[in-house]
Formats: C-alpha cells, structure tokens, sequence
C-alpha cells in the first residue's frame, strides 16, 4: 500500500498555496464532461458539491435521507472555529494549527492541520455570505466564544444550532447549483458498493430505498462525505442512520483505513435511563462554561444533591485540572468522569452518572442568564428526563460521539484508490488522536469547500479516463456481490433482530474498547465480535422483501458492516499500545493515571489493508513527522 | 430490569399503507412493558421488533437524529402534529405522557403534496423544490469579503436566525388546514431578507419561491396560524406577512422576474 | 407591454389574498360608513332623511354602487377561488384530528359566515335597494325594524358579520404585510373593535323593535316584506 501522503514542498505557511498553483487545471468547457459522484450530503458532501457545481463540473448527491439537509452534521450544536482573531486576544492561524495538533495527542499531520487554520477564516467568510445568522455583537460584528479545549474565544456560533445553520448554508449552496442544473441530488439512496474499473474509482453502486433496486451510476471520480463510525457501540449521539458501510466497502474495495480506533467520547451527555434507549443526546459542551462537574466525595452517597453539603463535594476536574478546570478537552473530561464512577461514586438511579452543577453561576449572573445562553439545552434536558436543571443539578454521562480514525488520504484528500477522495468526518487527517470542540464543523467544510473542489479538479485534469458507463461488466459484477449479500441476509430468517444484534456488539465494544481499553479486554472482545458476526450470519432475521422499501434489510446491512469493521477497530486498538487522545490503554499511564504517549513507538497513522475475507488485515503505517510542533505532555493542569 | 417492574401496555392504533396509491387501513398493535422513560418512537422500535421476531412486517417511520433537529421525524399522534407536546418534534415525546391502557392513534402527514410513500412515511421532496427555486444567497465558493465587512444589526441577526430555526419538518403543512407550505417559504425568505447578504436577490427570491411554491399545488394561507401553533422551532407566523411584504413590494415596485424554473445554465 | 405583475395578483396565491385582504379592508370601512349613516336614524326621520337626499343627489352615486359591487365581486371572486384551492388541498382520511390551538371561531366559519352574509345582502338589497321608495327611507327602514322576523334576521346577519370581520380585519393586515410585535396588538384589537361595531347594526334595529323612540302606533307604515 503506498502511503505517500504528497506533502508538498516550502514552508508550511506556502504549501497550500504552492500545490493550488501546481495542480493541474481543467478547462471550464471541458469541466461539464467530467461527473463527480458525492456521496453523503453533510457538511462536507454538501458545500463539495456546491463548489464543484459551480465550478461547472457535472455532479451527483446521494443521501439516505429524504433531504440533504437532514445529514448528522445538522445536529452539532456548539459552534466553529476560526483563527479571525476578533476578539484580539492572541488567535492566529498559527495558534489554531497548534492547538489542533496538540488538542490532537500529535497524531495528526502537521501539513493538513495547517492548511486547515488557514482555510478557518475564509469558511467564515462564505457561511456569512451564504446567510448564516451567526450570533452578532451590538455594533453589528460577529460574536465569539471558547470551547472546550481553549484558552481564547475563537468560536463562532449560531446559537446551540451551529450545525444546523453551516449545514442550511451548504445545502442552500448546493441548491442553487441544482436550480443552475449542475447538480443533482438522489435523495432516499444509500451507496452499498464501489465500483473499479482498471484500478481507478470509477462509479458507485446504490440501492434505492424506495424501490430496492441496484442502481449503477460512473463517474469519474467518487468523493465519500459518509461521516463517522461511532454508532459502532451502538448508543451514541450520532443518528440511527450514521453508519459505516460506505467507507468499509470503499475498504474493502482497496482504500486504507487509518487509525480505526480513534473515537471521540464526549463528556456532556444525557445518560441513559434503560434497555430500551435507542440512542445518546449530547448537550453542548459550551454547558461547561458555566456548569461546575462534581461527585459527592464519599461512595455510594445516594442523598439528593440538594443535601450534600459544599464540603462533602468533589469538583474534580477543579482539582485535578486548575489551569482548565471544568474545560478540559473532552477526552480528558470523559475518562476523569469514568474514574469517579468506577470508583462507586458516580450519581442517579444507575450511578453511571457525574453532576452538572449550575447553581454557582446562577447566583453569580441570575437565572436569567443562564436561561437566555442555554435555555434550549435546559429545556431539552427536561423533555428528556423529566428533571429540572436550574433546581437539581443535571446528570451527565460521556458517550460516543465522534471518529477521528477514518480512510486514509493523502494531502488531496485521495484514498489509496486512485479517484476516491473521502471528506469530512470520513478521512483521519486532521484532528489526530482527538477533536477539539468546534473543529469538526470547521473541517467539514474546508473539505468540501476549499480543498476537495481544487484537488479534485487536479486529480481530473492529470489523469487519462478510459470510457466508463453503469452499464460495464464492472458494475453488473459489483451488483451481482451486492445482490448475493442481500440474498444471503434474506434467506437466514433467523430468530435475532439486526437491532438486538447491534446492541450485542455495542455492548462489547463500550465494555472492553469504550472509554479505557487494555490488551485483556480487547483480546476478549476480539473473541466477542466474531461470535456475535457468526451468530449475525446463522440467526439474524429480516422480514419482507429486498424490492421494497425496507428499513429492516437496511439496518441488517448495516449491522453486518459495523461487525466486520469492529474487529479492524478492536485490532488497531490492541496494535496501539499507547495511550493517546481518545484512545486510552491502561497499561500506558502516568503515576498520576494520565494517557501517556509513546512517541517512539506511535508516531505514525496506523494504516490497515483489507487482503481479503477471513484474512488478516495488513498493517502499515505512515510516520508522523514534527518539525513545527515541538511534541509534549499534553498537560492542561 | 427496572424497565418491566413501571412497564405498562398501551395499544397503537397506526396507519398501514404498502406504497403510494395503494389502500391503506389502520391497524391495532398491543405493545407491553412499555417505560415511561420511553421516547414514544422508542416504544415504536419496542412494537417493531415484536413485529420482527413474528416475522411480520414492522412498521415504517421516519426518524434519524432523535433529538429534534434533523426533521426527519413527523406523526399525527392521537390528531396532534407532532404529538401533544408544545413545540415540540415527535421523536422528544415520551411515554410518560401516557397511562397503562391508553388507545393510541399513529397516523402519517396527510397532506396532498406529501403522499405516502409507505405506512407513516411520507414524500416531502416538493419542499425541496420550493428550496432550489431561490431558498438560498447567490454567491460562489471563494468571493466572499471579510465577514466582518458588513455588520449586521443584532436584532436583525436574531430575528434572521428565528427563523432560520426551521428544520423543514413538514409540520406546518400538515397543521394547516389548506395544507399551505406559506410558514415555511416565509421563513426561508425572511432569512435572507432581513440580512443584507441576502438583499440583492430579495425580489427574484420571493418571486421564484411563490412561483414554486404555487406550482406544488400547496394551499393558500387563511391566516389562522395552526402553522405557528404547532412548529417545533416556534417560526413565527411574521414570516408570512414578511413574505407577503416581499412580494407585493417585488411586485409592484421591483424589476425582478423569478427565475425561469429548472432553468440549465 | 408587462403584465407579468398583474397576472400575479390573479394567479398567484399571495397574489389573490392581497386581493381579498384589499376589497375586505375596503368592505370594512364601507361598512363603517354605513354604520355611521344607520346612526342617524336616532336622530330622527328628518335628519335621516336629508342624508339620503344629498346621497341621492351625488350625479356619482350610480359610478360609486358599481365600484362598491365590483369590489364586492372582486372579494367573492377572490374568497372562492381560494376556498376551492384550499378544499382541495385539506387535509383528508384523518382517524383523529385535533386543531392545534391557532384557529378561532371567527377563521374557523369565515365561509359560513361569508355565505350568510352573502344571503343576508341578498336579502337586504331585495327589502331595502330594488323597492318602492315612494313612503321615505326613514319610514321603510324603521317599519322593517318593527318587524319581529325581519329584525331576527337582520340580528343575524350582523352577527355573521361580526364572526367574519373577527377573523377578516386583522387577517387582511397579515395578508398585506403588517404584523409586527409593537402594532399588532393593537391591529388585533382595532379588528375586534370594528368587528364588534357591527353589534351597533343590530342595536339600532332591535331599538325600534322594542319601540324605544316611542313612535305612535297609527305612524307606523307597514311594509310587505318581499
């Protein structure tokens, strides 16, 4: 597997733009020839094709939803990032890019993550053109605040609905480009297959989820905007349709999967109040900007909090963390919650729960206050759990919630397969071993926005294309793969439900590869999920047919997927026997019980190829060179 | 698990449809050990797998982020839109607005320019036709200036973004009577009319969007605001009248003609 | 020459409401006016009267009764354009349907209460327009308000009237673009206040009813209701 990255050469501050100027260009006639299937309609997959529309190319949107703008990317609440430097308080393109790389454990590319702090202004630039309502001062300029994770407010939001508004922006974008007939949008269509044609990505096959029918459709080059994994453990805070099964077929198909196990836990989510719990609701971090965390001191306190006296509480990120108190990175915030509740004194009915405590902060500013800022969220956290937050602290539990592991690409964003580009939360480039809060929304557009549009048009206007039709062997071939795999699922009529299937491997996956893993656990869930695969393929049972709209068959497939990506996951676990970003082994802690990095060792992006079913995967890596960031303990004491 | 020992029963009376055109009829399901910590689409997946396990066809329902803001999610429970709650999506209803025994109605939009695609699903694309007729800014990728170059009134900012809230749900068609899409074409155009990003194009947007809108056969506003009553982002019914300001401003003092529709460049 | 801005009043659904939400205004004041005029019946057949000498006397007044009958044309046209559309497009095949809390009485029976008033014009026009005014307009308009149907019926078309205006007034100003969070609690109540004013028809008819101008039994003309 070639894992050249194409850093280009000069310096960091001139590599973006020194590649621009070397990528070749294509004629804007002859852009109209060239078709380009996104795949997903996200925040990255979304303003892509928006660019690549206007730019004249010929494009093709594919969501699984009725809507593009009903992608996850809809849900980020907190904000954006952006080096702007507003509020004077130090930002600078360079802070960001440290920032992100240190944010990151220094296990994500130094090249990418600064070409990201550059692009971060100009994507604040078009969303406010695009119509963004972005939270303003008084005199009419653009608000800021912080986020978890930094010392500076270089956070633009929209109030909780950040993630609405960029995604609203994009998809508006878009739609002008399907009006100017450049793009078109095959909404209720899901990707099952990639499809090569001599070596190159060449079309996709999707299965229409209305109908069923396999559809074939070529291209000339694939962009996967499908975003994150995280519903492999099942209960996370991505939607129930968030799913991995294009970027493991794109695996499957050849393209490198770097640093699977690289999840984000977030720390400020609602816990969960039984079996029946179909997925996690995050409420925004920014919560930490006023919320204190605390566990009663003693274990197995069942008094209300009400009852227990300031001396007998334990602010604990306060006292472990003074420099960043409750705002500490996230994975940071999520483990410190996990060790007080192994340590038995985790609150509410299940005690898998920590205290988010705003009584300080609504006698310092009045509840009002704190109503106007996060109302939304207090008023969420009732329909939910029918308590009040502004009388009874709230409960909070970390949970899945976002992936930085993901395809590997190169400094275009290109897989290994030639002309399948992957966007957004999809690849692995820029956050490394961990996200900083507001980092996701900004790398989904710079993605699909700035960088792709440019590198794809260079991939195009060097590369000879032989022609490619839906109608080559290749794709009757791919469909017929597809086709047997659905058959197969069909005919088990087993007695299990994909759904109870699922919750089997989330399980294991929380218990022995969640928020800490160690070689025993991960050895044993390396047992666990080829079981529960075996027993997928021998006892799973889909009702209906596959020519119909069947929401059963599609999350069966999906449950297949997420079983074999598991144990590459699991593997890619136990192979990093480090401690970094979100990615926390046991056996590689500080005296203190802190992640400690193994950079002698670790310092690469942990790259595996599929060599084909029931075979061990191969691993490769690409190392990580540092020349701009000196690396250090991540401390934020 | 504590789930079984507060379980209570409820029956679900839901629409059964195969696919659009076809006949449909409602159906009863028991569905037992129902929690009331249970959002009521939770109870739903309970009844699906039940279903499932008999080899019966589950029922099909729209839902995906579960916390409010995709749009996905959209039911007539007991002849609320949305359920009961106020302002609120289906998917954040739960069970403990329901008692041991409670008969249960589950029926999809019904609205004509949203058939049923199957069961409680339903097509909502003609909103996405109303979208690409103008529901956007025309500026590419690249040309923007600063963003600080023009400042925004704040009030006009936080009345941009009230109405950006919608998440396009479909709730307002259904709540209206005349199965009118006016709250969610004005709120689109209020967005952009009461930014100056968005001021250039206000005359063709609204013309193009009016003429979308007309063309997908919704209904006509009679000003009675069942839209506003029930919007889970509580988009208010000013929209409208902004719309309406718009287009008789366009009209009549504008040079604007709406954009030809599906025009190819 | 561009039509293209007339056509989109007809045939536009905003365009039609500006249409109905115009010729409704209009309607409304010019039932104001009438209200003003009716008033004058307390002041005595004289007064009453001569008002309705010098409106006879206007060499316009046949121009200005076809303008108010084109505008009345215009709302029906409007109103029925639109309630065809909107039959259309109801919502249908519901198990159980409740109204969400936005409706009102008043929005609720605006076609009842369109159709009522519709008649009661009807009515009005046969009783009051197309008859022999040869006995004096106050004499025949204060004889049909000693009539005890004809008095129910007037009652009740002012109270189809106060309904539709109810909803109408201050729907007209939403349709028209007014809505503003510091007028229109006040557009809300003028609505209701004009809508209310309309009681006054009625007021003034069961007044002779109940005889209170105390008019001798022997001065009372009795009219043939047609």
């Amino acid at each position: 597997m070639n894992l050249d990255a194409k850093i280009p050469a000069g310096p960091i501050e001139k590599k973006w733009d020194n590649h621009k100027f070397n990528l070749k260009l294509v004629n804007p006639n002859n852009r109209r020839k060239y078709e380009i299937l996104v795949v997903g309609s996200g925040l990255a997959g979304a303003s892509a094709a928006a660019s690549l529309g206007e730019l004249g190319y010929n494009v093709k949107v594919f969501t699984l939803h009725d809507s593009p703008r009903r992608a996850h990317s809809i849900a980020a609440q907190g904000g954006i990032n952006a080096a702007k430097n507003y509020p004077n308080d130090g930002d600078s393109v360079w802070r960001l890019f440290h920032d992100t790389v240190k944010g990151g454990d220094y296990r994500a590319r130094e090249a990418n993550v600064y070409r990201l702090a550059q692009i971060s202004n100009q994507i604040i630039d078009h969303c406010v053109a695009l119509g963004v309502p972005f939270a303003r001062e008084y005199g009419g300029l653009l608000s800021n605040r912080s986020f978890g994770g930094a010392q500076l407010s270089r956070t633009f939001y929209a109030r909780g609905q950040t993630g609405q508004q960029l995604l609203l922006g994009a998809y508006s974008a878009m739609m002008r480009q399907v009006a100017a007939g450049t793009v078109s949008v095959m909404n209720r269509r899901e990707m099952v297959d990639l499809v090569l044609k001599n070596g190159k990505a060449r079309g996709i096959i999707a299965r229409n989820l209305i109908t069923g029918e396999l559809e074939s459709y070529a291209g000339h080059a694939v962009l996967l905007c499908t975003g994150g994994y995280a519903n492999v453990f099942y209960l996370s805070t991505n939607a129930a349709t968030c799913n991995v099964s294009a970027a493991w077929a794109a695996y499957k198909r050849g393209a490198g999967f770097a640093n699977p196990c690289f999840t984000q836990i977030h720390p400020t989510c609602i816990p969960r109040s039984g079996e029946h719990q179909s997925k996690l609701t995050l409420m925004s971090e920014s919560l930490r900007n006023d919320g204190r965390i605390w566990v009663p001191k003693a274990k197995g306190d069942k008094r209300p909090a009400g009852q227990i006296p300031e001396a007998e509480r334990d602010y604990f990120l306060e006292r472990r963390y003074p420099a960043f108190g409750n705002l500490v990175p996230r994975d940071i915030a999520s483990r410190a919650a996990k060790a007080m509740i192994d340590e038995g004194r985790g609150v509410g009915p299940t005690g898998l729960s920590v205290y988010l405590d705003f009584r300080d902060s609504i006698k310092r500013k009045g509840a009002d206050k704190i109503k106007a800022e996060y109302g939304n969220l207090f008023d969420m956290y009732y329909q939910i759990t029918d308590e009040n937050g502004y009388a009874t602290p709230m409960r909070i539990y970390p949970a899945p919630h976002y992936t930085m592991g993901g395809l590997w690409v190169d400094y275009d964003l290109m897989t290994t397969i030639p002309g399948l580009f992957a966007l957004g939360e999809a690849n692995f480039s820029d956050h490394g071993a961990n996200r900083l809060g507001a980092s996701a929304l900004m790398q989904g557009l710079a993605d699909g926005f700035f960088i792709a549009p440019a590198t794809v048009g260079g991939y195009l206007g060097s590369t000879k294309f032989e022609p490619a039709s839906g109608s080559d062997p290749e794709f009757a071939e791919t469909a017929g793969q597809v086709q047997a795999r659905i058959n197969r699922i069909l005919s088990i009529k087993g007695k299990k439900t994909p759904t109870e299937l699922h919750r089997q491997l989330g399980n294991v996956m929380w218990n022995d590869c969640g928020m800490a893993r160690n070689e025993s656990t991960l050895k044993k869930a390396l047992k666990k999920v080829p079981e529960i695969r075996e027993e997928f393929w021998s006892e799973v049972t889909v009702p209906g047919s596959d020519k119909d709209f069947n929401q059963t068959l599609e999350k069966a497939m999906k449950v297949a997927d997420f079983l074999e990506f598991a144990e590459l996951f699991l593997k890619d676990a136990l192979e990093r026997k480090e401690s970094c970003g979100g990615h926390f082994r046991e056996e590689s802690c500080t005296a203190e019980g802190e992640a400690k990095r193994d950079d002698a060792n670790f310092s690469h992006a942990a790259v595996w190829a599929y060599s084909g079913e029931g075979k061990e995967p191969a691993l490769h890596k690409e190392p990580l060179a540092f020349e701009h960031i000196k690396m250090a303990e991540r401390s934020y004491k | 698990m504590s789930d079984k020992k507060n379980g209570f029963s409820v029956t679900v009376r839901v629409w059964r449809q195969d696919g659009t055109g076809e006949p449909g009829r409602m159906k009863a399901y028991k569905v037992s050990d129902v929690s009331p910590d249970m959002s009521f689409l939770e109870m739903l997946d309970l009844l699906n797998e039940d279903l499932i396990k008999k080899g019966e066809k589950p029922v099909t329902v729209e839902s995906d982020c579960r916390e409010g803001i995709c749009g996905c999610c959209g039911l007539v429970v007991n002849g609320d839109v949305h359920g009961p709650d106020e302002h609120s999506t289906v998917c954040q209803l739960h069970m403990r607005r329901f008692r041991d025994g409670d008969v249960i109605t589950v029926e999809p939009w019904r609205v004509k320019s949203f058939p049923v695609l199957k069961d409680l699903v339903v097509d909502r694309s003609a909103l996405e036709r109303i979208m690409a007729a103008g529901g956007y800014i025309s500026v590419n990728t690249g040309a923007a200036p600063d963003a600080n170059a023009a400042p925004v009134n704040k009030d006009d900012a936080e009345e941009a973004m009230d109405a950006a809230a919608c998440i396009g749900c479909g709730a307002c068609v259904t709540a209206c009577p005349n199965g009118a899409a006016m709250l969610f074409t004005g709120a689109k155009i209020s967005q952009f009319a009461l930014l100056p990003q968005g001021s250039p194009e206000r005359q063709r947007r609204v013309l193009s969007m009016l003429e979308a809108m007309d063309r997908e056969g919704f209904g006509n506003c009679s000003n009675e605001y069942e839209c506003e009553a029930v919007c889970p982002k509580d988009v208010k019914v000013a929209n409208i009248a902004r719309m309406n300001r718009e287009f008789l401003l366009a009209n009549f003092f504008g040079k604007a003609e709406p954009q030809s529709a599906g025009s190819r460049d | 020459m561009n039509i293209a801005f007339i056509k989109r009043i007809i045939f536009t659904s905003i365009g039609r409401k500006t249409v109905m939400a115009l010729t409704g205004l209009m309607l409304g004041a010019f039932m104001l006016f009438h209200l003003a005029e009716n008033l004058l019946l307390f002041k005595g057949e004289v007064a009453y009267n001569n008002w309705v000498d010098l409106l006879l006397s206007n060499p316009a007044l046949p121009l200005i009764e076809l303008g108010l009958l084109a505008v009345f044309l215009a709302h029906i046209a409007a109103g029925v354009w639109v309630r065809i559309e909107d039959w259309l497009n109801a919502p249908r095949g519901y198990e159980s349907r409740k109204w969400q809390g936005g409706r009102t009485i008043g929005s609720a029976t605006m076609l009842y209460t369109a159709v009522l008033i519709l008649a009661y014009l009807i009515y009005h026009m046969l009783t009051f327009r197309f008859v022999d005014h040869s006995i004096g307009f106050y004499q025949m308009v204060t004889s049909a308000f000693r009539d005890r149907t004809f008095v129910a019926i007037y009652v009740g078309g002012a109270a189809a009237l106060v309904l539709h205006l109810s909803h109408g007034m201050q729907s007209a100003f939403q349709t028209l673009g007014v809505n503003d969070p510091k007028y229109t609690p006040f557009i809300k109540l003028g609505s209701w206040l004009v809508a209310l004013a309309m009681i006054g028809f009625a007021l003034i008819s069961v007044y002779f009813l109940l005889n209170m101008d105390a008019c001798p039994a022997d001065a009372i003309y009795q009219v043939t209701i047609q």
